[in-house]
C-alpha cells in the first residue's frame, strides 16, 4: 500500500540518470568547445561568454540535483521548489548553448536536445511532486 | 578543383554561388573551358573538352550547404553544359550547424582608418618602421634588462655591442637620409656609415648628438669589467674643408658657439673595437672629426664607421680568397724602385693608391673636382666623366698635365694583384698595367703644332676563370690602361668650349671554355703472356 508514500519514484530515477549523462555533457561540451577553438577563428572576447556559461551551468547543477534528492526523499516542497527553480535557470543556460554560441555544430544540438528534453520531463515531475506534496 | 566562397547569410548564398565564377577572365568573351562562363553561348560550350572548375561551394565546413555543380554531358550530340543547384550535406557529426560570430568563417579584413581610429592607427603604423617586436631595442633604460654577467662574456657575430645604457650606437639613415640613432654596432659587422642631420647654431649646445661625450659616455659591456671608449685622436676640420690633427687628443672638445659658428661638432666618428680570438672586448677606441657650423647651415652630414680588430693581428683586407669576389676592390700595388731584384710590392688599404677612377661630382667640372676618386671593384663595369670647359687663355701644357692627374689620380699604380689574396713577396702573382696611347689626329691640322690633351682614359681588366669546374675563381690576366688624346684647337679670343672627358672601367670575361679532364689517360694493357712463343722461344 505505497497510499502513503508521496515521493516519486520517476522522479528520482530521472534524477540520477540526469545527473549521470551531465557529467558526459559536461566533458563533451568543453571537448568541443578547445576544438573550435583550434579550428576555427574563435577570438577571446566570443570564447569567454560561452565557457562562462558552461562552467556556471555545471556550478547550478551541483545544488539542483542535491536539493532534488532531499526534496523527493523527504516529500518536503521547499528544496524541491528551490530546484525547479534552478532548473529553470539551466533550461535558459542550455538554450544558450543551443542557439546563441559562436559556432553550434551539429553534435552540440544533438547533446543540448536530449538535456534540454530531460530538464523539461523533470521539471513536469517536480510540478506534480510538489502538488502531492502540498495537498 | 573546387572552389570556396566565405559563407555569406543563408539567404544570398545560392544566388552568391550561382554568379560566382572565378575562371571568367576575359571580359565579354569566352574563357575556354570555363562552364560558369555567362559569356559562353551554347555553341562554345560544344567545344569545350571538360569543366575546370566543377564545382563552386561554400565553406565545406557548414552541415548544409548549396552548391553550384557545372558538368558538360560529352553524350548528346552537340556536348553542352549541365548547370544544378544542389545542397551539399556535410555528413561529419562536427560540421557547423549555425554560427553567431559574422566573421566565423571569413579572412579578418584590415581596419579601414575613420576619423575615431585614425590617430591610433598613425601611432603604429606611421612610422618608418614598425614591427612585431618594437620594444628590443627601445631606450628606456628602466624598462631594459640589464643582461647576466655571462652573457656579456662573449659575443658572436652579428650580436650588437652592449654598453652600460642599452647598446653601442652606430647613427645610420633608415628610410629617409636622416640619422636615426636606434641603430646598433653588431659584434664583428664593419659598418661605414652616413647621415644627415638636422641642426641650428643656436642649439648648437644642446644638440646631444653633436657632442663628443655622446659618443664615449657610456663604457661597453665585456666580461666581468667594463670597458671604457678612449679617445684615439682628434681631427678638426675648418670651415673651408681643410683637417688638422691635433696633438693632444687627452682634451674633451665640447661644442659651444663662437663668433656665429659652432665649433667642435663631431663630423665624423671612427671606432675601432679590440677583441680576443674567443670573442670577448678588451680594447675600444674611437677617432672623431670635429668641425665648424656656419650659421645658414641646418643640416649636416656625419659619417660614422666601426671597425673590430683581433688583438694582435695586423689585418689586411683582402678582395678574395683565392679568386676575387665581385664587388671587392681590385689590390694595386707598386714595384719598389730597387727593381730589377724580385723585390716585394708596396700595396697599401689606403684608398689613394688602389685602383681609382675619377668620381663623378655634382658640379661636373674637371678642375672643380677636388680630386674625388672611386675604387675599382671586380665585376661592376664603371663610367665617369667630367666636363671642361676651355678658354682661349688656357695653355695646352699645364692643361695636358692637368687633365691627366685628373683621369689618372695622385697615384696610378703600375701593378695590379692576380688573385685576391696575392701576397707582397710573389711577384709573379702581379700584372703589370699596361698602358697605351691613343691620338686621334685630325689631318687638316697636322700643320700646325699639335697640341695634345687627353679626353678619356679606358681601364680593361680581362679576367678568366681558374680552377675547378665546380667552384671556378676569377683570376685577373691582362689590365690595359689606354689613354685617348685629341687635338686641342686654338680657340679665338673670348670663344670657350666645353669639352667632356671620360673614364671607363670595363671587365671582360676570357675564360676558355672549360674542358673535362680524365686523372690520366686510359692505358690499354696488352702484354703477352712470356711463354707465348714456346716451342720457338
Amino acid at each position: 500500500n505505497n497510499s502513503s508514500q508521496l515521493s516519486s519514484l520517476p522522479l528520482h530515477i530521472l534524477l540520477y540518470v540526469n545527473g549521470v549523462y551531465y557529467i558526459f555533457y559536461f566533458l563533451a561540451t568543453l571537448a568541443m568547445i578547445i576544438y573550435k577553438s583550434q579550428v576555427f577563428s574563435y577570438p577571446d572576447d566570443f570564447l569567454a561568454p560561452d565557457l562562462a556559461v558552461l562552467f556556471l551551468m555545471a556550478i547550478l547543477e551541483v545544488p539542483r540535483l542535491y536539493l532534488g534528492f532531499k526534496g523527493n526523499l523527504t516529500e518536503a516542497e521547499v528544496p524541491l521548489g528551490l530546484s525547479l527553480g534552478l532548473t529553470v535557470g539551466s533550461m535558459l543556460l542550455c538554450v544558450y548553448l543551443l542557439l546563441w554560441q559562436s559556432y553550434v555544430l551539429w553534435a552540440d544540438v544533438l547533446l543540448n536536445a536530449v538535456l534540454l528534453a530531460a530538464y523539461g520531463l523533470e521539471s513536469g515531475l517536480k510540478v506534480t511532486a510538489i502538488a502531492a506534496f502540498v495537498s | 578543383e573546387a572552389c570556396s566562397v566565405p559563407a555569406a547569410a543563408l539567404v544570398s548564398l545560392s544566388a552568391a554561388v550561382a554568379k560566382l565564377c572565378v575562371c571568367d577572365l576575359l571580359v565579354a568573351q569566352c574563357d575556354t573551358n570555363c562552364c560558369c562562363d555567362p559569356d559562353c553561348s551554347a555553341e562554345d560550350f560544344s567545344l569545350f573538352t571538360t569543366c575546370s572548375i566543377p564545382v563552386v561551394i561554400g565553406d565545406s565546413q557548414l552541415c548544409s550547404q548549396k552548391a553550384a555543380v557545372y558538368s558538360l554531358d560529352v553524350e548528346a550530340n552537340p556536348p553542352e553544359r549541365i548547370f544544378k543547384l544542389i545542397d551539399q550535406v556535410n555528413p561529419s557529426i562536427f560540421c557547423i550547424h549555425a554560427t553567431n560570430y559574422e566573421q566565423a568563417l571569413y579572412l579578418k579584413s584590415p581596419e579601414i582608418p575613420t576619423a575615431e581610429n585614425f590617430d591610433e592607427l598613425l601611432d603604429k603604423f606611421g612610422g618608418a618602421t614598425f614591427s612585431a617586436e618594437p620594444d628590443s631595442w627601445n631606450l628606456d633604460t628602466d624598462a631594459q634588462n640589464p643582461p647576466e654577467a655571462n652573457e656579456t662574456s662573449r659575443y658572436e657575430y652579428g650580436v650588437p655591442v652592449q654598453t652600460e645604457d642599452a647598446f653601442l650606437r652606430l647613427p645610420s639613415p633608415v628610410v629617409s637620409s636622416w640619422c636615426s640613432d636606434a641603430n646598433p654596432a653588431g659584434f664583428l659587422v664593419n659598418q661605414a656609415t652616413k647621415c644627415i642631420r638636422s641642426v641650428s647654431v643656436e642649439k648648437c649646445d644642446s644638440i646631444q648628438a653633436l657632442s663628443m661625450l655622446f659618443y664615449i659616455n657610456s663604457s661597453i659591456l665585456a666580461s666581468v669589467f667594463q670597458v671604457n671608449i678612449t679617445v684615439q685622436s682628434i681631427v678638426v676640420q675648418s670651415v673651408n674643408g681643410m683637417r688638422t690633427l691635433l696633438s693632444s687628443s687627452e682634451v674633451l672638445r665640447l661644442p659651444m658657439v663662437l663668433d656665429e659658428l659652432c665649433i667642435n661638432a663631431v663630423l665624423g666618428v671612427n671606432y675601432h673595437i679590440t677583441h680576443t680570438d674567443t670573442g670577448e672586448i678588451i680594447e675600444a677606441a674611437a677617432a672623431f672629426v670635429l668641425g665648424a657650423i656656419s650659421r645658414e647651415a641646418l643640416s649636416i652630414e656625419q659619417s660614422f664607421e666601426i671597425s673590430f680588430t683581433q688583438e694582435n693581428t695586423q689585418p689586411v683586407p683582402l678582395s678574395g680568397n683565392p679568386g676575387y669576389v665581385v664587388g671587392l676592390p681590385v689590390r694595386a700595388g707598386f714595384q719598389p724602385q730597387g727593381y730589377p731584384s724580385p723585390a716585394a710590392f708596396l700595396f697599401s688599404s689606403n684608398k689613394h693608391s688602389q685602383l681609382t677612377i675619377l668620381h663623378s661630382t655634382s658640379t661636373q667640372d674637371c678642375l672643380a673636382a677636388q680630386g674625388a676618386r672611386a675604387p675599382v671593384l671586380f665585376g661592376y663595369n664603371m663610367i665617369s666623366g667630367c666636363k671642361l670647359r676651355i678658354t682661349a687663355a688656357m695653355k695646352c701644357q699645364p692643361l695636358a698635365q692637368t687633365l691627366l692627374d685628373v683621369l689618372k689620380g695622385q697615384s696610378f699604380p703600375e701593378y695590379v694583384a692576380s688573385f685576391g689574396n696575392s701576397q707582397a713577396q710573389d711577384v709573379l702573382d702581379w700584372v703589370p698595367i699596361t698602358q697605351l696611347h691613343i691620338s686621334e689626329q685630325m689631318i687638316s691640322h697636322t700643320l700646325q703644332s699639335s697640341c695634345q690633351i687627353p679626353v678619356s682614359l679606358g681601364i680593361e681588366v680581362k679576367w678568366t676563370k681558374y680552377g675547378s669546374l665546380v667552384n671556378p675563381q676569377a683570376r685577373i690576366v691582362n689590365v690595359t690602361a689606354t689613354i685617348t688624346s685629341t687635338t686641342l684647337k686654338q680657340l679665338p679670343s673670348g670663344r670657350e668650349r666645353i669639352i667632356p672627358i671620360t673614364s671607363s672601367v670595363v671587365f671582360t670575361d676570357i675564360s676558355s671554355p672549360a674542358e673535362p679532364s680524365y686523372k690520366a689517360w686510359p692505358t690499354i694493357n696488352i702484354k703477352l703472356p712470356f711463354d707465348f712463343f714456346y716451342p720457338f722461344v
